[in-house]
């Protein structure tokens, strides 16, 4: 066998280099400083993902590494999403940086900073060992950050939870993943692609037993990582238990790494079986049933929560149900609708769980119940809540009614120029129903907020890197809401990237 | 070749049973461990029998045992904290959120 | 200007909230000032639009067209007619005379109470002027906030329960209308190759009509939730009777008409097919509401649940109007959408006034109110016979026009509708002879004092408006002329054979200067009634 040197264009991996010599400069400054760094570390971190998006910014689209980097839009905007979620999540940490892990500052910072360089390469591989490997760089990260108030059982109860759920997730991807290895004979998911699509037209009994497998392993594996039901049980406990700005990232970005991922497998890799005609199992069905179950559980398990992280959680599993119905859109409209969809979703949730992580430092509580008389108490923060959850609710002209509107119009689209996914609008009908039971949740918080029995809530003091993202989460909401025009105009390119050419 | 596929197979259904029923969590994370050593032994033989052109079956073999140790290093020491926490490390023991 | 001025007239009160919010709140007083500075200055500009629109002139004015969000063909589309035009002024003279009424009785979050007020006011000119269907549902979910709010927060003991059914129901009709909306922006791009959302270009569109039926159907359940239309009104009662004073006149005055003004703007000339298919269907319920309404309306003991129950019939009147579906009766509906809102504002202003007093707005605790309190019982009394549609008062002209529309459609129709007048002379005065009359049983109704000047100035406005609507209604009739006729000629676009099977229409209204007619048969019947 005879190698041939790639080209590697390694300028492309830029931002990633930064963002992971960052991460070091983190680590080690928290120990230069003999963990007395205060929150100078932190803003050090904030700053680093500042700079990696300027340098994403100036980094131009191409391939490196063969075809196994790309840097094309799609790449781009969700590399984007996750470097604002990991600014929001790592502003919003202050407060637990400074009283509960005074030692580890520099640790939890820097695991952050991992798993956002695991999301970034996850976004960029074209291929499915990379893919793989930037999962698993996502996550591991993910465990140990989930578990760090050592001391704390609910925290601890989450991080192992989420281990053996993350871990379980990824050995039912990677067996999935051996066998569409055997069937295309390639791990590039070009290749794949095209491989599988001539396999299916060629030996397609010998095909089927083994890709049904295949497609049902990787689909567990995915909806454990997308929270999907049947695969949810783990994320309320999770959610609940896990440092709230962890909860925050857990909730935004790795959920839009998953979204990646499932993208990258399914609506690339494995495009020709979308078409029931040939597939041996319409795999689009199936996942219209896993969002559809998504959109009911999750929204109605919502409204019995009492734990505002709790009912985050179960609203971030009716949230990847919409998210779902986007993606199961395969038009020029599908995948731009699902980015569009996570960027108002990043904005509303981290500023949603910053406020949260300000109340809960100062009250210890995050239980609805106790926001009692909270609009009286801090009206910025009450406001600031309320917007945000209104636009998590779909109202307009906030930004998450915008991302509810496109999805809804990819699924609308499919189901009208495809007569084989008429269920589509079913879909569309169930989403539409639980959207009012989301409404009834998401307004008994500011009911509880604004009219609910006075508790002694303490004035919450805010400190100005948790202002910050609070006040970019209010404002990318409102912004984006109002002019959607540009983050359309780029959400859109993401289906004519290099890899993805829907027809 | 067969023979190959149908071994992983039994060793993923193995590892599949230990993660649902087994109450130690040590337990678990072995089990996990046959599990991607199934999807190993997968890479391995496709890459030998089927596709054998080039060697990405047999790296890919080698990165998942290289993340595997990585994950059950995370997984040891969250354990460790579930003994300090609770002085045993059955599944029974933590559980405190339900629903 | 003339381009700028709806813009101006929608953004105005939003600017004023911006500002508003900016004021300290302990400063009631200028936060008081300033909204209602604001509030003045919306309504004269909505007065300007009132003097430069051109009567005669058919379709859209002042029309405002922008991209919004290109890549979607999203528009920012604005453009009246008579329709809007008299809706437009309502809406802003409401909003002043709300903002007066509720100067003392607000106490507990004066600034809130006014920002969502002026962020009502944004959302209710935006419905009534957006012509792009994308830009007309926002405005339309924009305004379920701030009434949220107004009822939530400054509502009546169950304000909680009312404020969550109100926003869940008009939620749930207006998701569905979402939907049909979509489908319909696809399906003109099948047409036409060109994504838009705008109702002008949609309205050339043929649309099939299985199609139609069932995003007739769509628009219409969201529609006929905030009409409402029986029988889905059962969450306007609660809402009525929880929200406090302005909530209900605005309610009541502005957002019902929200739903009829939806059915002319949107159903009728979107889908003409339908229409027709649905028009008897639409007409029964409208019935039903009317009668309905009014027999529930008379065993309420609370005066404020009677007034609602008596919007329900109202708007039943003003649906049987539209889909009488000729130039009578739709005139007669939107010019009954107006004197709803002037009547049944000025009554709940009334009951508001009468509860700040007494704290009860039970019937049983009053009588002899006449005594105590003459200048009340006057304003009362006219606004009393305006609702029951008396001669000299706008009820009268709008109903008489209905009811002309109705028996022209089916006589049926009309005869049993016109029962429901009788029904509400009963209730209407039954419950003003037991408030105003008798004796003066309850102590504490003795010690009432007289409408403050404050209090008349409120009321003044609206008393005008009864009779200048009732004795002289030409001026509104003939800006709603034109408008109508264009809706008409839309709903015959209907296939022929469907019109020849279902119902006759003319094609183009052949009722010539209605204006002309009406007051012809408006002096033989009052000739009569002498």
């Amino acid at each position: 066998m005879d190698f041939q040197l790639p080209e590697y264009n390694l300028q492309l991996m830029l931002p990633e280099i930064v963002l992971f010599v960052w991460a070091l400069v983190v680590l080690s400054f928290d120990l230069a400083t003999k963990r007395k760094s205060g929150s100078a570390v932190g803003y050090l971190a904030m700053a680093g993902v500042l700079i990696t998006g300027i340098v994403l910014a100036f980094t131009g689209h191409g391939q490196g590494f063969g075809q196994m980097f790309v840097a094309d839009s799609m790449a781009v905007f969700f590399k984007m999403i996750f470097l604002c979620a990991a600014f929001m999540a790592i502003g919003s940490s202050f407060g637990i940086t400074k009283d509960k892990i005074v030692n580890h500052r520099g640790e939890f910072l820097g695991l952050m900073l991992f798993s956002t360089v695991g999301m970034m390469f996850l976004a960029s591989s074209n291929e499915l060992l990379s893919l793989y490997v930037g999962l698993e760089l996502t996550t591991i990260p993910l465990f140990a950050l989930a578990a760090f108030f050592k001391d704390d059982k609910l925290s601890v109860e989450a991080g192992i939870k989420y281990l053996v759920v993350g871990a379980f997730s990824s050995a039912l991807l990677l067996y999935g993943i051996s066998f569409l290895y055997g069937l295309s004979g390639s791990t590039d998911l070009l290749l794949m692609r095209l491989n599988l699509a001539a396999s299916a037209l060629m030996d397609y009994p010998k095909v089927a037993m083994v890709f049904v497998l295949a497609t049902i392993t990787i689909l567990a594996g995915l909806g454990f990582k997308l929270a999907l039901p049947p695969f949810h049980q783990w994320a309320p406990d999770v959610y609940q238990g896990a440092p709230t700005p962890v909860t925050a990232f857990l909730s935004v970005a790795s959920k839009a790494a998953g979204l990646v991922a499932f993208a990258k497998i399914m609506v690339i890799g494995l495009f020709a079986y979308y078409d029931p005609f040939v597939a041996p199992i319409d795999w689009g069905m199936l996942v219209g049933i896993m969002a559809g179950s998504a959109m009911i559980v999750g929204n109605v398990l919502a409204v019995r929560q009492t734990n505002m992280k709790r009912m985050l959680a179960y609203s971030s599993i009716a949230h990847a149900g919409y998210i779902m119905v986007g993606m199961l859109a395969m038009n020029e409209l599908g995948l731009a609708s699902v980015g569009f969809y996570m960027f108002a979703y990043m904005f509303a949730n981290m500023g949603i769980f910053a406020v949260v992580a300000l109340i809960e430092e100062r009250t210890g509580s995050a239980e609805i119940p106790d926001y009692g008389g909270f609009s009286k108490s801090s009206p910025f923060l009450a406001v600031s809540m309320t917007i945000m959850l209104l636009s998590l609710t779909g109202i307009p002209p906030l930004a998450g009614f915008f991302g509810k509107f496109y999805v809804f119009a990819a699924a609308i689209r499919q189901a009208g120029s495809d007569p084989v996914h008429q269920w589509m609008y079913w879909l569309v009908g169930v989403g539409l129903l639980t959207s009012v039971v989301a409404l009834y949740y998401y307004a008994n918080v500011i009911r509880t907020m604004y009219f609910g029995a006075q508790t002694d809530v303490p004035r919450i003091e805010f400190t100005a890197p948790a202002l910050t993202v609070i006040l970019i989460g209010v404002i990318g909401t409102v912004v984006f809401g109002l002019m959607p025009n540009v983050v359309v105009e780029f959400a859109s390119q993401i289906p004519i990237s290099d890899m993805i050419i829907l027809p | 070749m067969q023979y190959y596929l149908i071994l992983a197979g039994i060793l993923f259904a193995i590892g599949l049973f230990g993660v649902i029923t087994r109450r130690n969590t040590v337990g678990i994370l072995m089990s996990l461990e046959l599990m991607f050593n199934a999807a190993n032994i997968n890479f391995v033989a496709f890459n030998k029998y089927v596709i054998t052109g080039d060697l990405a079956g047999q790296m890919f073999a080698i990165f998942i045992v290289a993340v595997a140790a990585a994950e059950a290093t995370i997984g040891l020491a969250i354990v460790l904290l579930i003994y300090r926490n609770w002085r045993g490390i059955d599944t029974d023991n933590y559980s405190i959120m339900k629903w | 200007m003339e381009s700028l001025i709806l813009s101006l007239l929608i953004f105005f009160p939003l600017l004023g909230a911006i500002l508003v919010a900016l004021v300290p709140s302990n400063q009631h007083s200028t936060i008081k000032g300033v909204s209602l500075i604001v509030s003045i200055i919306t309504m004269i500009l909505s007065f300007a639009v009132y003097s430069w629109f051109d009567e005669v002139a058919t379709g859209m004015q002042f029309e405002v067209n922008y991209s919004w969000v290109t890549s979607l063909g999203i528009n920012y589309h604005l453009g009246i007619d008579g329709i809007s035009l008299l809706l437009l002024v309502l809406t802003t003279i409401l909003t002043v005379l709300c903002i007066i009424s509720s100067w003392n009785s607000v106490t507990k979050g004066v600034k809130g109470y006014f920002v969502s007020m002026l962020l009502l006011s944004t959302g209710m000119l935006g419905v009534f002027c957006a012509l792009d269907l994308f830009l007309f549902y926002v405005f339309w979910e924009v305004m379920l906030v701030p009434m949220y709010f107004l009822i939530g927060v400054w509502g009546g003991p169950r304000r909680v329960y009312a404020a969550i059914k109100f926003v869940l129901f008009t939620m749930f009709g207006s998701l569905l209308m979402l939907v049909a909306l979509l489908y319909i922006y696809f399906q003109y791009q099948a047409f036409s190759g060109e994504y838009t959302f705008d109702l002008l270009k949609i309205m050339g569109m043929p649309i099939a009509n299985q199609a139609q039926l069932w995003l007739f159907g769509a628009f219409a359940l969201a529609f006929a939730i905030k009409v409402p239309l029986w029988p889905l009104h059962t969450w306007l009662p609660d809402a009525h009777v929880q929200a406090p004073t302005a909530g209900s006149v605005i309610l009541a005055g502005v957002l019902l008409k929200m739903g009829t003004y939806g059915f002319i703007r949107i159903c009728l000339p979107l889908f003409p097919d339908a229409t027709i298919t649905y028009m008897p269907w639409i007409c029964v319920l409208a019935i039903i509401a009317i009668i309905y309404g009014a027999l529930v309306s008379m065993v309420q003991k609370d005066i404020k649940s009677l007034v609602a129950f008596s919007s329900v019939s109202h708007m039943g009147f003003v649906m049987l109007g539209l889909f009488a579906l000729n130039m009578q009766g739709m005139q007669g509906a939107v010019l009954q959408m107006i004197n709803h809102g002037v009547s049944t504002g000025a009554l709940f202003l009334i009951v508001g006034m009468i509860y700040e007093r007494r704290h009860t707005r039970m019937i049983a605790d009053f009588g002899g109110i006449a005594k105590v309190m003459p200048v009340f019982s006057a304003f009362f009394m006219i606004v009393t016979l305006s609702s029951i549609g008396l001669p000299f008062t706008n009820g009268f002209v709008g109903e008489f026009l209905i009811l002309l529309g109705a028996f022209k459609a089916n006589y049926i129709y009309g005869v049993v509708a016109a029962s429901g007048v009788i029904l509400a002379a009963c209730y209407m005065l039954w419950m003003y002879q037991r408030v105003i009359f008798g004796r003066v049983t309850h102590e504490e109704n003795k010690k009432l004092t007289d409408l403050t000047g404050r209090e008349k100035l409120v009321l003044i406005p609206l008393v005008i408006l009864i009779f200048w609507i009732g004795i002289y209604p030409k001026p509104f009739l003939r800006r709603i002329e034109p408008a109508v006729k264009v809706v008409l000629s839309q709903v015959s676009r209907a296939s022929t054979v469907q019109l020849n099977e279902k119902f006759e229409l003319e094609p183009v209204p052949v009722y010539g200067e209605t204006g002309e007619v009406l007051e012809k048969t408006l002096t033989d019947n009052t000739g009569a009634n002498r």
